[in-house]
């Protein structure tokens, strides 16, 4: 579909060979602005056919996560498999899981522009999207997990009645703060970032109640060079504010194990581990989304396939790095002469009742990234996506493993306890799974997902050079 | 009041790079008080243009991350200190390290804020409407159309101006009347 009156024969000078060719790859087909645009925006106007299905289809799993939720406020969480002494369980796993996830998008974004790594430019607003939804599953476990949710805004200082105030010396208070920051911060640096192009939108869709909608959010954004300039320098400082909070929100996490005293928590590696193992089941969830939306919206020339390798490069980087962590982890124990953190490290991690659990996350997390070492790999759509579902298992499983071990066989033999989840607990673990794809669903529906002004804007500058 | 509307001369170019020559050229031959519109970002044309970093903006910013962070803190302090002391295994009541946490969180929630409102503010938006929007066929600029505007001297001849610019390669050149194209 063309725009009335553009002039499609336009073309614009061959790009310069000269160039540096990683760059040029990035530049899509050197198409022209209004083609471009087209292009892209069209793929929102004119969804494939398959998507109001999976809208449906996702929509009736999240039914399942009302139904969980229901019934768990209702009847008390006593319906979840937690126990004493194994409080956390699968609670706190989904919702170090999910927040974990949310890293990726805002360093996709902030850290990648800040470093003026030009390959984001396809991926950022995708990316970004997948971290608003991933938060938005990991708070409501917290929430569940207190007992009785509706007491929540007791975590918020107001002065009430009771004259007591939260606790702010425990890591817990650190833990809303932090997510509920993350979240209104990767809101805000999403939302900047996309006023220009639903301003486009707003002048490109043809019919008169989708221009209303996307007039609305756009804000009556007209793009005068001064807005454009103090948009850019505004993106720029959000960047710079929220490339520190990614590290931090994961850090705080970490703290409310690393605080506790118990054996396999306590240990000031936690915050960097922590952090690169967010980052590296971030990344996985990305391509977990990529792959098949950049083939089923025939996307390969936006989202290219040196998309995927630098992705896939950044999984291995991480996922060294998490490889690392665990080394330096059961060092530590090791020589930290703590006879119930070399046990807890040494035997009841590897040889215990969840050794199963433990195999599989170092088969997972460590194993199977070193297959990005081969180029072929890293360049094969169908090979990223199984090793991101199998990375995404195992970043599941590491924290579970993390919570049920150190809970289940603390101190004192006569205490421990065995874990078993129960319907409810696998219920809200799918439940979410379903809700956050009926999120993403609905912003490949609503939203445009590549970022159009910033791919004309890269454009520009390339053709610039030649 | 947007400073789109400081000026009453605009023409219409088709590539970003005619735009910035014409930029370029008017601002030699005296046109200081140029603006421009442009479906992407153009840091040259910005330039030209002879735009400010928006110091004031950015020092807002600054300031609200220190508010925000020393909020933070009195908070912390005087509910845990003063308000509602509580002897946790004889752990100091006015702990300035575990406040660490909150008082970043809080610090980059305000800036946060601060930059989003202040940009938003700044560039006068929300709008519900802007006298460009009168101009027809304007509404392809946030697609692949760049204006230049200018502001005609009093007493200049009429046609003289729009004559340059058609000449520098504008596709159409409108004069503004009153808030609305002539």
């Amino acid at each position: 579909m063309s725009i009335a009156g553009v002039d499609e024969s336009r073309t614009w000078p061959a790009p310069d060979r000269s160039a540096p060719p990683d760059e040029l790859a990035l530049l899509p087909h050197a198409q022209s602005d209004a083609s471009l645009t087209a292009e892209l925006l069209d793929k929102v106007l004119h969804p494939p056919r398959w998507l109001g299905w999976a809208i449906l289809a996702t929509g009736t799993g999240s039914t399942l996560l009302l139904a969980a939720v229901v019934y768990t406020l209702i009847t008390g969480i006593g319906v979840w498999g937690n126990n004493i002494p194994v409080a956390w369980a699968f609670g706190i796993t989904n919702f170090v899981w999910w927040i974990g996830i949310g890293h990726a998008g805002t360093f996709i974004s902030a850290f990648l522009l800040l470093l003026e790594q030009k390959w984001r430019t396809s991926i950022n607003r995708f990316a970004e999207a997948m971290t608003l939804f991933a938060v938005v599953q990991a708070g409501l476990f917290p929430l569940l997990h207190m007992g009785r949710a509706w007491f929540f805004y007791w975590l918020i200082p107001y002065p009430s009645t009771m004259n007591v105030w939260p606790q702010f010396r425990s890591s817990l208070t650190w833990d809303v703060a932090a997510v509920s920051t993350y979240l209104t911060v990767s809101l805000l640096f999403w939302y900047l970032g996309l006023i220009p192009d639903l301003a486009a939108m707003r002048d490109y869709a043809p019919e008169r109640w989708r221009k209303k909608l996307y007039a609305i959010f756009a804000l009556g954004w007209h793009g005068s060079a001064s807005t454009w300039r103090r948009h850019r320098i505004a993106y720029g400082v959000l960047a710079g504010l929220a490339a520190p909070l990614v590290v931090s929100v994961h850090s705080i996490v970490s703290m409310d194990f690393a605080i506790g005293v118990l054996p396999g928590w306590h240990s000031t590696i936690f915050p960097p581990y922590f952090v690169a193992g967010a980052i590296y089941s971030g990344f996985a969830m990305v391509l977990t989304l990529l792959i098949p939306t950049r083939r089923l919206y025939h996307l390969q020339h936006v989202i290219t396939t040196d998309h995927l390798d630098k992705m896939a490069k950044m999984l291995l980087v991480t996922g060294s790095v998490v490889t690392y962590a665990y080394l330096v982890e059961i060092y530590l124990a090791w020589v930290g002469g703590d006879s119930f953190e070399r046990h807890m490290m040494l035997e009841v991690r590897p040889r215990g009742q969840f050794a199963p659990l433990f195999w599989t996350v170092i088969a997972c997390n460590c194993g199977s990234p070193l297959l990005l070492w081969s180029r072929r790999v890293r360049r094969s759509a169908l090979c990223l996506f199984a090793l991101s579902l199998s990375i995404q298992l195992g970043m599941w499983l590491e924290r579970l493993m993390l919570i049920i071990t150190s809970l289940s066989a603390d101190f004192l033999p006569s205490i421990a306890h065995g874990y078993r989840p129960t319907l409810i607990d696998g219920a809200l673990l799918f439940g979410t799974l379903s809700f956050f794809s009926f999120l993403f669903l609905l912003f490949l529906r609503f939203v445009p997902f590549i970022p159009v002004s910033e791919l004309k804007a890269l454009g520009y500058e390339l053709r610039g050079r030649t | 009041m947007s400073e789109a509307s400081r000026c009453n001369m605009w023409a219409e170019f088709a590539t970003g790079e005619l735009a910035l020559v014409a930029a370029r050229s008017l601002r030699e031959s005296g046109y200081d008080r140029l603006e421009a519109i442009t479906p992407y970002p153009m840091p040259e044309l910005e330039k030209v243009l002879g735009l400010k970093r928006p110091y004031l903006l950015l020092a807002l910013v600054l300031l609200a991350a220190f508010v925000g962070g020393g909020l933070a803190f009195l908070l912390m302090w005087w509910t845990a200190a003063r308000s509602y002391p509580l002897n946790v295994g004889g752990r100091p009541l006015n702990s300035f390290v575990t406040d660490i946490p909150i008082m970043f969180e809080s610090a980059v929630l305000c800036a946060a804020l601060t930059a989003f409102l202040g940009t938003l503010f700044v560039s006068g938006m929300p709008q519900l409407h802007h006298p460009l929007d009168s101009i027809p066929g304007f509404s392809r600029t946030s697609i692949d159309r760049f204006w230049i505007g200018v502001n005609e001297d009093e007493g200049e001849p009429r046609d003289r101006l729009s004559v340059a610019l058609e000449r520098l390669g504008a596709l159409h050149v409108h004069r503004m009347v009153e808030g609305a194209s002539e």
